[in-house]
């Protein structure tokens, strides 16, 4: 053994008192901590869980939801837009008949 | 109960768990097999999701890792914070531990790495009032355990007068009784830095500390 380690056995030696013990009351009360946040933090990791999962199936039900709503309003919406043009074209033309050499115009 | 503000918002990289794993799972050379039956069933038991069989492992180390914090933070309450962070943070990172290791290194480790952090913290905050002359007067010397012996207590004041690095290697080495290997894993740090951390800190002391021993060289 060199000087060195002999230095340095006897200051562990001398040392040995320095070593913190912690009393009763605070490994209990670390302890409970300790058992609590894992408890808080199981139940968190529950809730993420079940986030994970309904998160897809929700955005996926908005985005259904949201494609059939366009859907529907498109389809409305070009209804009416030939309807109108089936209205404009026969009320822009006119109709001519002719009874007994006379000509009518009928719009 | 004073909180550590270093720990609000510290992922796990910040913490070095990665560096944690990774020296945990990559040196088989230095790790030991897990020797208490009960404590590689708790672990396996805490793995597959059994959270009450955590309460083993935190009360078989509940003492060495106080200690461990308490060497850093120098006051029982944040020490108390620095083992329950310590704790909780082994628990979240239990998948990444290898079974069959023993859960001592991996913990002390992790207080350790804890530890490292606050000092990095209180580097930071404390900055314009530390010099290198007077590194001692910036501890928090009012929660000292009842030393009664005169030479421990020179001892203590020894090693708190080191450098940041110096004083935790000393620390363990010393008051915590560890090896130069086991400060190499708990620390990060190669097993040469370790021992060259200890030669300067062995340099220093003996110098503090020369009346006692009677200023001799061995």
């Amino acid at each position: 053994m060199t000087d060195n380690d002999n230095f340095l056995e006897r200051l562990r030696t001398d040392a040995r008192p320095l070593r913190y013990e912690p009393d009763e009351m605070m490994s209990t009360r670390i302890a409970a901590r300790v058992r609590e946040r894992i408890a808080a933090e199981s139940h968190a990791g529950i809730a993420q869980m079940l986030a994970r999962w309904f998160r897809p199936v929700v955005v996926s039900l908005a985005t259904l939801a949201l494609v059939a709503t366009l859907g529907i309003q498109w389809a409305e919406q070009s209804h009416d837009a030939s309807a109108a043009t089936m209205d404009t074209l026969t009320s822009t033309q006119t109709v001519d008949i002719s009874v007994g050499g006379d000509t009518f115009s009928v719009e | 109960m004073t909180s550590l503000p270093m720990f609000e918002g510290a992922g796990a990289g910040s913490l070095g768990f990665d560096r944690l794993a990774f020296g945990v799972e990559k040196a088989p050379t230095r790790s030991a097999t897990n020797e208490d039956p009960i404590e590689a069933r708790a672990i396996a038991a805490v793995k597959t999701g059994d959270a009450a069989a955590y309460d083993y492992l935190v009360s078989k180390y509940m003492r060495r890792v106080v200690s461990i914090a308490w060497g850093v933070v120098r006051n029982a309450a944040d020490a108390e914070d620095l083992a329950q962070e310590a704790f909780v943070k082994a628990f979240e990172n239990i998948g990444r531990f290898k079974t069959g290791e023993p859960f001592g290194p991996w913990i002390y480790r992790i207080v350790t790495n804890l530890g490292l952090d606050v000092m990095k913290h209180r580097k930071r905050f404390r900055h314009e009032e530390i010099t290198d002359s007077a590194p001692a007067e910036r501890r928090d010397r009012a929660d000292l355990p009842a030393i009664s012996n005169e030479l421990a207590e020179r001892i203590d004041r020894g090693i708190e007068s080191l450098p940041d690095m110096q004083r935790m290697v000393a620390r363990l080495y010393l008051v915590e009784e560890f090896g130069h290997a086991e400060i190499a894993t708990m620390t990060g740090l190669s097993e040469g830095t370790v021992r060259s951390h200890l030669s300067l800190a062995r340099g220093k002391l003996k110098e503090k500390l020369a009346d006692l021993h009677g200023g001799s060289n061995d």
